[in-house]
């Protein structure tokens, strides 16, 4: 007996041990869609794989009837999820279903309003609190002021009358952090680029719980506000957190504004926050900059050798995203001699691969002048011989100190 | 070529002409010499510009502005429309085509003979010209940042101290009035004792991507851009945006800090010194040719118990600028003649007789002018803006490297850490060398 209690014992054990080793799926999502004035589907997919994607969530996707529909029959059980992620735009629910969701976040369910869920159920006062913003459906000032910043960086709280709700054309912007100390932003650079979404403006709330994390400039030339609308922003609800973020249009094939890894950190991060009040997701090392957009094609973040495989082909003129990621994971490893070492070995490695560019090859030593050690001197000294690469071998091993 | 002739000599050859029956001063009354109100040319400063892009010519133009005080006799530069446009001016100003051209600084060093050279350069070329003008001599204008890294900076120290010739950082900001009191209301304590200070500089702006190879112009010289620096092919990144690659600067952080980070220390007297323990995180572009960090955010500790934050503005609460926080309140300086303090009162406060008065100086370029002639210290010295970059290019290596780093400002060198102690060092591409001084 004693031996089967050690035995299950150490089972237990291992599984834990086993499941410390990878994120814990902690927590339970349910995407409420199916009507919507944007593609809904694809948009609830790629939702879906995000939040899976961050290890923390286990995503349920629930579609309402059609427009037109019995929308009685739609009664999802809010309370059996952590989140309700918003991607509705569409037929008025069930007031039972309505109370239901109230109540859900009234007693601490988390939610993210996602995009254009700012412009479902108007008249719907609770909703509203909710969203924190929203718009259009024939909202006016009876929703509340319009909410923004104004150029020198402060929010304003405007109760001009007029209609809420605007949105721009699909186009590039830059999002400024307004609140870098909150969990959803710490350690996020302050300023980045955002590709190829439709931004929203003019939306209407009352500013009591709401938190705004992050802005964007409305450009007049197109018709926009010339203000620094909200994109990003947190709200209390009795018990229950929100995260509310205006970005990620589905405009398409590449569904860019969705692939953007500044959309899914937030996103990801934003509904860690709703459920649990706490970050713990680590900054990624593709965040995006005000330099460049960073887009993730598969919605993953690059593993280091699909960086390394990436950089074997450098040519001037191509994308050095690859080489900026390991860059990253470089000063990540923070003087951790055996990541450093595992990063050096496969750098020498590409040093000593024919195939390898010999472009490549020279953002390589330039890496390796100052972090790399013995294991990659005879790599370096062979590479002295080749004309177009001896600047660059010189240049690594009279860094290194070696003759 | 002409003989070129420059202010000392001319002293020499009037006072031998006038046989010992004049002394020729320093400035000499206009009229006395019958030129139609103008300054003789013997009372100018002869000078040079090394570098006569968009900063060497700003600088050049305010020079000229101190009304028949300057004389620019050579220019330099690797490009010839810029050195064209340039010429074009100078030759304006002195209402003569004497003023010489050169695409190679090593024929103008030379060749020329003057007083007093101004210098602005891209960072990587820093080393070698300051180091070479500071040895032939010649009083020096030059442009901040003084150095890439450090290791050309303690030469450029050395080479300038060594041969005693006056030095003027182009930290401009120390000539304006609101910086000087600013600095001179916290040195005497009028927000108590100083126990942190932030700097805010620019955030970094949008890359360009990855642009291809392009045929370099005509008038460039493109390898003698490059000089030290790794041989890249050109692609179109050169004047004025060479200051967001690493090869060449360290982005708006390198290039600022001799301005506000210059200033924090001004204020508080850490001019001679360095920070003890240096902390710092970058935010690097994902893409791009462009690789300087666009955002930073750098802590570091002086031996005093001082902190020093030095971020890009947009993560701080007053931007811009430099605020020192001391026990009794703080004050904040920024351009544009901004001053601020946490009680408007610390403002009015009037300096007394037995305080610390600061060098005072209301035009940065009058004022080299000026030491040039009197060989005292110019207000923005060698050693200050070293100090200053030193900051900067420690918070760069933190960044670099992912860690704290640990450095003896008198020693000048990284504690117990040789693999950051390597990136104190940019090797030079050969034939250059760092000269030895």
């Amino acid at each position: 007996m004693k031996r089967i209690i050690y035995f299950i014992t150490f089972a237990a054990l291992l599984i834990l041990i086993a499941a410390g080793c990878r994120k814990n799926v902690q927590y339970k999502a349910l995407i409420v869609t199916g009507q919507n004035t944007i593609d809904w589907q694809t948009s609830s997919t790629l939702l879906k794989q995000i939040l899976e994607e961050s290890g923390l969530f286990k995503a349920v996707i629930v579609n309402s009837p059609e427009s037109g529909g019995n929308m009685n029959s739609f009664d999802p059980e809010f309370g059996k999820y952590d989140l309700v992620v918003l991607n509705y735009s569409g037929d008025q629910w069930s007031e039972k279903t309505k109370q239901d969701f109230a109540g859900y976040v009234n007693n601490g369910g988390g939610v993210v309003v996602y995009h254009a869920a700012s412009s479902a159920f108007p008249g719907w006062k609770e909703y509203e609190e909710i969203c924190g913003l929203t718009g259009w459906g024939g909202r006016t000032e009876q929703t509340g002021p319009y909410i923004y910043y104004n150029r020198a960086g402060r929010m304003v709280v405007d109760s001009t009358p007029g209609t809420a709700g605007w949105s721009g054309k699909v186009r590039d912007f830059e999002i400024r952090m307004r609140n870098p100390e909150h969990p959803v932003a710490k350690g996020l650079s302050v300023r980045w680029m955002h590709p190829g979404d439709v931004q929203f403006a003019r939306l209407r709330g009352t500013p009591q719980n709401i938190e705004i994390l992050a802005t964007a400039f409305c450009d007049t030339t197109g018709g926009g506000t010339g203000r620094d609308e909200p994109v990003l922003m947190t709200i209390r609800y009795g018990k229950g957190r929100v995260f509310h973020t205006t970005l990620g249009f589905p405009s398409g094939e590449e569904n860019i504004a969705l692939k953007c890894a500044g959309f899914i950190t937030t996103l990801q991060r934003g509904a860690e926050w709703a459920v649990s009040g706490t970050v713990t997701q680590v900054v990624p090392p593709d965040f995006p900059s005000a330099a460049a957009v960073s887009v993730r094609t598969n919605l993953k973040i690059r593993t280091l050798d699909e960086n390394i495989e990436g950089l074997e082909n450098y040519e001037i003129g191509k994308s050095t995203r690859f080489y900026s990621g390991i860059q990253e994971e470089i000063r990540r490893a923070a003087g951790d001699k055996e990541k450093l070492l595992e990063i050096e070995k496969k750098l020498s490695g590409l040093l000593d691969k024919p195939s390898v560019t010999n472009e490549a090859k020279k953002l390589i030593l330039r890496e390796l002048s100052w972090f790399g050690t013995e294991l990659s001197v005879p790599s370096i000294k062979k590479l002295q011989s080749v004309p177009e690469l001896k600047d660059e071998a010189d240049f690594a091993l009279e860094r290194m100190g070696i003759n | 070529m002409k003989k070129t002739s420059t202010r000392r000599d001319f002293v020499l050859k009037s006072a031998s002409a006038l046989a010992g029956s004049f002394i020729v001063p320093y400035i000499v009354p206009a009229s006395s010499l019958g030129l139609g109100g103008q300054t003789p040319p013997g009372d100018r400063l002869v000078m040079g510009v090394i570098g006569t892009g968009s900063q060497g010519m700003s600088d050049m133009r305010d020079f000229m502005r101190l009304k028949d005080q300057v004389r620019f006799v050579a220019l330099c530069d690797v490009d010839a429309k810029r050195l064209a446009s340039a010429k074009d001016a100078v030759d304006k100003t002195n209402r003569s085509k004497d003023c010489r051209t050169y695409s190679d600084y090593r024929e103008f060093m030379e060749k020329e003979k003057l007083d007093a050279v101004l210098i602005a350069l891209p960072d990587h070329w820093h080393g070698i010209i300051y180091t070479e003008a500071a040895k032939k001599k010649w009083d020096v204008y030059g442009e901040k940042p003084i150095c890439r890294t450090i290791n050309d900076g303690k030469v450029i120290v050395k080479a300038v101290k060594d041969n005693g010739i006056i030095w003027q950082t182009g930290s401009w900001q120390r000539s304006q009035a609101n910086f000087r009191k600013g600095a001179e209301l916290v040195l005497n304590g009028r927000i108590g004792k100083v126990k942190y200070i932030e700097v805010g500089l620019p955030d970094g702006g949008r890359g360009i991507g990855t642009p291809p190879v392009q045929e370099v112009p005509e008038e460039l010289d493109w390898d003698m851009w490059l000089g030290p620096a790794l041989k890249v092919p050109y692609r179109g990144v050169c004047h004025w945006n060479w200051r967001w690659i690493l090869d060449y600067s360290g982005g708006q952080l390198t290039d600022w800090a001799g301005h506000h980070i210059d200033i924090a220390n001004w204020g508080t007297g850490l001019e001679y010194t360095g920070p003890v323990e240096i902390e710092g995180k970058g935010v690097y572009p994902v893409d791009g040719i462009y690789n300087a960090p666009v955002e930073y955010d750098i802590l570091c500790k002086y031996a005093n118990g001082i902190e020093m934050r030095v971020a890009n503005s947009s993560r701080l609460p007053k931007g811009m600028g430099t605020c020192w926080y001391g026990d009794l309140g703080w004050l904040h300086v920024d351009r544009g003649n901004r001053i601020s303090a946490s009680d408007p009162k610390i403002l009015q406060e009037e300096i007394g007789e037995n305080e610390i008065r600061l060098y005072k100086s209301d035009n940065h370029y009058q004022n080299f002018v000026d030491s040039v002639r009197s060989r005292k210290q110019a207000i923005a010295p060698i050693e200050p803006a070293y100090r200053a970059i030193s900051v900067g290019l420690l918070g760069e290596i933190s960044m670099t490297t992912g860690q704290k780093i640990k450095w003896d400002p008198d020693k000048e060198e990284i504690i117990d850490n040789p693999v950051a102690s390597r990136l104190l060092i940019r090797p030079y591409r050969k034939p250059w060398t760092l000269p030895t001084v």
